[in-house]
């Protein structure tokens, strides 16, 4: 699983799935942090629609950590004040940088969490669309 | 008459920040937070849409300081986030992967996709509700159990629409040839919180001064545009309010593919694509209606401020002498509520050499007057 995909599970999913990853790792191997959690900004870049030109919408805050297991760096990054969240997505990303082998036996208990996390965002999408308008032509005399 | 240095006043402001918490505290209970997050949705998007600074617990916590007062909130937060490391730009953003909440046009009844209303004041009566003031927490989740239910009741019409990759109208109105089709301009946009304003300014600086405005200065600008001080009649097009999510590039790799970057989460956002007709002389006099597109997008929902925003868009690509509102300098320099309210609150600070000054010239006249009015009698 590439990491576009994994971060969107562990970040929309359950935190308790990241938290467990991170804590399996740091009980097998010596990870080092490099940069503890702390907060900082993303200048969020926007295409508009009427030119399809580039701009900036304006910052969001964010909590980013740095890791080290073996020689492989890991990064966590996550909206808002995180700490404890970016630091196990750290982490995850250096586990799967340095190719251990627990990373193997994740996919399933991710690929289950994607699942949960589309059923909800049915749900969701379903209750808004309760909201859709159903126009009724009105009888001309 | 000299003038005297003279300092002071250290005692004097130390009571004042002690009676401005005083009064912030008096009633002798604490607002907490969260409840600020669960309950003000429409001032903490305003906030952040002003302070250009998206996290909903900051401005919890900045209309919390400053009393509810957004103006003082939004100065919070633009100073706050002036103490933060930007680390990362995130890939580019785009509406069309917005997860839609709400989405109507002004311009199309069957837009593809259909209306959907989502969640807006537009059909409330505007009526004070008097059941609010006895409402609890306890009656709130009773009120949520219900409605959770009421939604998974499988006697509503079931709908097939993708929120997730909703059609865009302008995207229909391009294929149909109604609109001019553009390809992506990928020209790195300026950034004025780095670089100062400079005439005639970029697209993209115009845009994101356009975003960071404050709500009420964009909305007059664009109502005096629409009542006559400005050349423009403008429709909407399409209005979006939904979830948009944030990717990053690997940062120690230059370009990374899609799939190995970082998502880190996604926030709020109102778009407004605002359709203004223009009326375009062809070939041998032959005159044909044509459409521009003015362009709002702000986070948060702020509907009013993303079409507001949409009109002085189209008003700044066509400058017109005849019109402020079509003037970038008047427009740009004049709706950022930092800037704005900053200058116009600096008038209470101590003016006092300056007026003294001011007095002296007008004593200094007045004795001449005096002085001629005596000789002429003499």
């Amino acid at each position: 699983m590439r990491r576009k995909e994994r971060t969107e599970i562990l970040i929309q999913g359950s935190e308790d799935i990241a938290k467990a990853f991170a804590k399996e790792i740091a009980m097998k191997y010596k990870v080092t942090v490099i940069q503890k959690p702390e907060s900082a900004l993303v200048l969020l870049k926007t295409r508009e629609t009427a030119k399809k030109s580039l701009f900036y919408l304006g910052e969001m805050l964010v909590t980013e950590c740095t890791v080290k297991i073996h020689d492989s760096i890991g990064i966590g990054i996550v909206k808002g004040h995180r700490e404890d969240l970016a630091h196990s997505l750290a982490i995850i990303d250096a586990a799967y940088q340095a190719d251990l082998g627990e990373t193997k036996l994740w996919s399933p208990i991710l690929e289950n969490e994607k699942k949960n996390i589309q059923k909800n965002l049915q749900e969701l999408n379903r209750s808004i669309l309760r909201t859709k308008v159903h126009f009724e032509t009105m009888d001309v005399q | 008459m000299g003038y005297v240095a003279v300092k002071g006043g250290t005692k004097a402001i130390e009571e004042s920040i002690k009676r401005l918490k005083y009064e912030r505290v008096k009633k002798g209970t604490a607002i907490e937070l969260p409840k600020i997050e669960a309950g003000m949705r429409g001032l903490i998007d305003q906030v952040m849409s002003e302070s250009s600074l998206y996290d909903r617990s900051l401005a919890a916590l900045a209309i919390k300081q400053a009393e509810g007062n957004p103006e003082e909130a939004v100065f919070l937060l633009r100073a706050y986030r002036s103490t933060l490391p930007r680390k990362h730009v995130s890939r580019v953003i785009s509406s069309e992967h917005m997860k839609v909440e709400r989405r109507i046009s002004a311009s199309f009844k069957d837009v593809p996709g259909g209306q959907i209303l989502g969640a807006t004041t537009d059909y409330t009566h505007r009526l004070l509700d008097s059941e609010l003031e006895n409402e609890s927490d306890i009656s709130i989740q009773d009120w949520l159990r219900a409605f959770q239910e009421e939604n998974q009741s499988t006697d509503y019409q079931n709908d097939s629409a993708d929120l997730n990759s909703l059609p865009k109208v302008l995207d229909y109105l391009r294929s149909e040839g109604l609109l001019a089709s553009c390809e992506n301009d990928d020209l790195q946009p300026g950034d004025v919180t780095r670089k100062s304003l400079e005439f005639p300014s970029m697209r993209s600086e115009r845009l994101q001064i356009l975003t960071r405005g404050q709500t009420g200065a964009v909305t007059s600008l664009a109502y005096a545009v629409i009542r006559g001080y400005g050349a423009l009649h403008p429709t909407v097009g399409e209005l979006r309010v939904g979830k948009l999510p944030v990717h990053l590039d690997h940062p120690l790799l230059d370009e990374g593919q899609e799939e190995d970057s970082y998502y880190i989460g996604d926030f709020t956002a109102t778009e407004a694509e605002m359709l203004i007709p223009l009326t375009v002389e062809k070939e041998q006099g032959k005159k044909e209606i044509e459409f521009e597109v003015g362009y709002g997008m702000c986070m948060g929902q702020n509907e009013t401020k993303a079409i507001a925003m949409g009109i002085l868009d189209n008003c700044l690509e066509k400058p017109n002498k005849e019109f402020p509102s079509h003037n970038e300098e008047f427009v740009l320099y004049h709706i950022d509520s930092v800037e704005s309210t900053g200058f116009i609150s600096h008038l209470k600070m101590p003016h006092y050499v300056t007026f003294q000054s001011k007095l002296d010239s007008i004593r200094k006249s007045k004795d001449k007057t005096t002085e001629q009015e005596v000789g002429l009698h003499e």
